[in-house]
């Protein structure tokens, strides 16, 4: 589903990361702070360009020459919710659902193809309202929402249209543990059903490690393990992935 | 504050100086009435054209990193910090019929000097760099992350800005609009050298002035104080409004 090869030149050192996700896959890159991982996951997304390297998900290259953002099958979320202050959650959460949609078709960029429940675009927005509790909120103006609540907008609003991939920064930072775990369960539901190939930052392991097996750990740019978690707790490949897994 | 506020407003209460029987025109009948609606008219339209210009390059600028972005900005502050008189006479030295330029528009049957286009081109001269300047700052106060995030869920650039930039940016692009309004409605320096004629509100005021004294200036002065106020006030208020609201 998303292979990529990213090359990117920071002060301290250049990322260089290869990395393969296949569909319905979590991964979990894990390392301490500015080591690359935020980078890899913007270049990714398209934020930033890549110096060099590769971006493909499934058959299309988005990298090199850079694919514009609206074309691309990935949704981002990072720890700020970019979410769009003068609009209500409700128009929030449908601002990336085409009209065609609307009316009732199945959403997403290049999603024909792809397995997954035959549901339609109002439904499968109905389902994120209430599984992520926005029914009071609704119509709300998102400048009246807490930050679990806003975080729970911006989820819903990635997912609505549906990505191949879905890249998490920290997405759940700051939150109460008994949030995260239920945004986790409802992450992993989703994932399974829709097939899209998820790859999450965070600098806390256990959160990683329940959204999945796998792990992909990152030292000054580099990928020191790419693995189980249970191989890299047994044996760290640095020091100071050691001290982080403490 | 209270001693500041009164001293700047203080010489608004010359709209109530004896200065004899107010005369609604000059010597000219109608002169009063013509000027406000040249002015109006003709301002409209200025503001028209620098808004259909001003805007992308606003946008365009605001986006821009580097160098090229100072020498742009330099080039604009140029344009901003010109006396209106000196621009006045470089425009009638650029554009008038002894110049390449106006004479070949004047074979086309454009008027380059006291004509409304010299009027016109006069106000949008004196406006564009005001408006440009800022209105990118209006456009650098929405962030750009907001926009990615807009364009990763599938908004094309233009959409991305309809829906996100503009409404994020529109109470500093009206802002930058009242700026434009009043420095192109209330210009004098450089359209009286380039279009005495048609007389607009400042050059009728002057005419006024010169013609018959201050009691043929009042009512012409009434009506260019209402026209050129309101909308950058509303601006204000509305901008204040939004900020407490937390809109």
């Amino acid at each position: 589903m998303l292979d990529a090869r990213i090359l990117k030149r920071r002060r301290e050192f250049t990322l260089d990361v290869r990395l393969h996700v296949a569909p319905g896959e979590a991964v979990g890159l894990f390392g301490g702070s500015g080591q690359g991982k935020s980078t890899l996951l913007s270049c990714l997304a398209g934020f930033e360009p890549p110096d060099a390297g590769e971006v493909r998900v499934r058959d299309r290259i988005l990298f090199p020459p850079p694919v514009p953002l609206h074309e691309r099958p990935v949704g981002y979320l990072t720890q700020n919710d970019n979410l769009f202050w003068h609009m209500s959650v409700e128009q929030n959460v449908r601002f990336g659902v085409g009209a065609r949609e609307k009316a009732g078709a199945r959403p997403g960029p290049g999603q024909d193809d792809r397995d997954g429940p035959q549901q339609t675009t109002g439904d499968w927005i109905a389902e994120l309202r209430q599984a992520l509790g926005l029914e009071s909120l609704w119509h709300a103006s998102v400048r009246s929402l807490s930050g679990g609540q806003a975080r729970r907008v911006a989820l819903a609003r990635m997912l609505a249209r549906r990505p191949m991939v879905v890249l998490l920064d920290e997405p759940f930072g700051g939150l109460d543990s008994a949030v995260m775990r239920d945004l986790t369960e409802a992450l992993s539901t989703w994932r399974s059903r829709l097939g899209f190939a998820l790859l999450a930052v965070d600098h806390q392991a256990r959160w990683l490690e329940r959204l999945g097996t796998r792990v992909v750990a990152i030292e000054r740019g580099r990928v020191v393990h790419d693995g189980s978690w249970e191989e890299l707790r047994r044996s760290p490949p640095t020091e100071q992935m050691s001290r982080l897994l403490d | 504050m209270a001693l500041l506020v009164a001293a700047l407003l203080f010489p608004l209460t010359g709209l109530l100086a004896h200065v004899g029987p107010w005369q609604f025109d000059g010597e000219t009948p109608g002169s009063t009435l013509a000027a406000v609606r040249i002015s109006l008219g003709l301002t409209g339209l200025a503001l028209a054209i620098v808004v259909v210009i001003g805007t992308p390059a606003a946008w365009y600028l605001a986006r821009l990193a580097g160098s090229g972005r100072t020498l742009w900005e330099a080039a604009l502050l140029v344009s901003v910090l010109l006396p209106p008189l000196a621009l006045g006479i470089l425009l009638a030295l650029a554009f008038g019929p002894g110049a390449p330029v106006g004479a070949w528009l004047l074979r086309l049957g454009v008027p380059t000097s006291n004509s409304a286009i010299a009027f016109v081109t006069a106000q949008v001269y004196v406006a564009m760099g005001y408006y440009v300047l800022a209105a990118r700052g209006a456009f650098e106060s929405v962030p750009r992350e907001l926009e990615r995030t807009a364009g990763l869920l599938g908004a094309t650039p233009w959409r991305v800005f309809w829906r996100i930039t503009l409404p994020l940016s529109r109470l500093g692009l009206a802002v930058a609009l009242s700026l434009a309004w009043v420095r192109a409605l209330g210009e004098f320096g450089a359209v009286m050298v380039t279009s005495y004629f048609p007389a607009g509100m400042p050059v009728q005021l002057w005419i006024n002035l010169q013609d018959s004294g201050l009691p043929a200036v009042m009512p012409l002065l009434l009506v260019f104080l209402l026209s050129a106020l309101p909308l950058p006030l509303l601006a204000h208020l509305l901008a204040r409004h939004r900020e407490r609201s937390g809109a």
